[in-house]
């Protein structure tokens, strides 16, 4: 099958889908106010979008995003690789990341103000929290699935602790590495878009939330179109990152 | 304790754990010329590999004297794919010699001579993944030799290939010999292969291993397989080692 049949077949569900959307919201199959039609929703995202207020809130939504993703990707990287590395940083770590692991990350929301206040302080942790310990676990899993057989080569070649780590270690957990940062970017839009419903006056979550409670859908929907929108773009930044960067896996 | 000179391992022990741990190595005597290819025969589990990996450095020896030949660097090729994933092929054979700080051009120079050799020319700038098993064994045998470390350690480099894939690595894996006079001690639980590539075959006994028997290969180079069985003495000698490899 070619590539351009792939994609054609690919769309054929989302583009019947919006058809249908178009055509229960035009004869009132369903209700119009709740369900505006795709048509009203592209009208009034290209109305904000070019009057700048939806292009202020992706950026403030993608400028907290991406300082959260930041900051809870490296500490989560060396933290994991050197838990991957030494037993004793592992079993420090292990316990306490599980417990934090499976916590429902928008429940610790309230905390998270109640310590820092209502702010992009706060708005960033909520993110960085989330990302840390699934990098965490990618990184460990990476280090830990690294070949014993090219640990061995690279030690019998002389490599030390700091070689070894930088030279078979890091290259041979990118593939897990970035199979998390990619689960990571979807949790972050996720984290990013609930904090921002209950504790941000601007970014997109705030805007799809104040819509909704004063009853301007479209401006709703083309919010969510929004967070759509940067959710595919940072999951392609991604796949390029590590496309530059994971060559051997093309 | 570790001495340069020959190839010479004295009262070596090697234990998991530590004493009183698993004992892997007990007691084992094994001489080697300089320039001599050795091979390690022994049933599975009598402690072939942790004799190599002791050797590499990799494990500690518990007890004994290990003398290395000349400057008492090692190359290892350890059992199975070692090839690193995220390097291209020229890049691991140059793994190393980049270690050791040799210069950039002189690192290709010599990994590009060494591929040519082995026949991939080509596929200097392919990852492993797009090599085929023997391509990627030549390759970690290219990385071995490119150090020009006196001693080489290689742990069943060939066992994953087919026949012929097998015979024509060692075909190379015997020149390169020939061209480096490095010492090899290689591994293998395959008489027939170790009859065929090495000047002396020593016999391990079961866990903990020690050596039961050495014997000097009589027959002239090159060999293959199917003269090596028409050699007078040939049974004689293979049915020794096949003994000594009995419980």
């Amino acid at each position: 099958m070619t590539a351009g049949r792939t994609i054609a077949l690919g769309l054929v569900l989302p583009l019947a889908l919006l058809v249908l959307w178009q055509v229960a919201s035009d004869r009132e199959w369903i209700n119009p106010i709740f369900y505006p039609a795709p048509l009203h929703v592209l009208e009034r995202t290209w109305d904000q979008a070019t009057d700048g207020r939806l292009a202020h809130d992706a950026r403030v939504t993608t400028g907290r995003l991406l300082w959260g993703f930041l900051l809870g990707t490296l500490p989560g990287l060396v933290v994991g690789v050197a838990a991957g590395v030494s037993r004793a940083v592992r079993d420090l770590t292990y316990p306490l990341a599980t417990a934090l692991y499976v916590v429902p990350r928008i429940a610790m929301l309230p905390l998270v103000l109640v310590a820092m206040g209502i702010n992009d302080e706060a708005r960033v942790f909520m993110v960085a929290f989330s990302v840390f310990f699934i990098v965490f676990f990618s990184a460990l899993t990476g280090v830990e699935q690294v070949d014993r057989e090219c640990i061995e080569a690279a030690r019998a070649f002389g490599a030390g602790r700091a070689r070894l780590g930088l030279t078979v270690l890091l290259p041979g957990a990118a593939p897990a590495v970035f199979s998390g940062l990619r689960v990571a970017m979807g949790f972050a839009l996720i984290v990013i878009v609930g904090t921002e419903f209950l504790a941000a006056n601007d970014g997109l979550g705030a805007r799809i939330w104040t819509s909704y409670q004063i009853f301007d859908f479209p401006s709703m929907y083309a919010g969510i179109v929004a967070v759509t929108v940067l959710g595919v773009l940072l999951a392609w930044a991604l796949l390029g990152l590590e496309w530059l960067l994971v060559p051997w896996r093309r | 304790m570790v001495v340069a000179g020959a190839l010479s391992l004295r009262s070596l022990s090697v234990s998991y754990g530590g004493a009183g741990g698993l004992c892997a190595l007990d007691g084992l005597d094994l001489d080697a010329e300089p320039g001599e290819f050795h091979a390690i025969l022994g049933p599975s589990g009598c402690g072939k590999s942790t004799l190599l990996k002791c050797l590499a450095g990799l494990i500690p020896a518990t007890s004994g004297t290990i003398g290395l030949p000349g400057d008492g660097s090692v190359a290892y090729v350890p059992q199975g794919n070692s090839c690193f994933p995220w390097l291209r092929a020229e890049e691991n054979v140059a793994y190393g010699l980049k270690l050791r700080g040799t210069p950039r051009a002189e690192r290709q120079r010599r990994s590009r001579e060494l591929l040519d050799t082995l026949g991939l020319t080509g596929f200097a700038r392919a990852f492993p993944a797009k090599l085929s098993e023997g391509m990627r064994q030549r390759v970690a045998i290219a990385r071995a030799f490119a150090v020009d470390a006196p001693l080489l350690l290689m742990d069943e480099p060939l066992s994953a290939l087919d026949f012929q894939t097998k015979i024509a690595v060692q075909g190379e894996l015997l020149a390169l010999w020939r061209e480096r006079r490095c010492t090899i001690l290689y591994v293998t639980h395959d008489i027939d292969e170790a009859l065929a590539l090495a000047d002396r075959v020593t016999v391990l006994t079961g866990r903990p291993g020690r050596a039961r028997d050495t014997v000097t290969v009589p027959f002239a180079r090159p060999r293959d397989y199917a003269g090596l069985r028409a050699e007078a003495g040939y049974p004689e000698l293979f049915q020794r080692l096949y003994r000594g490899l009995e419980p």
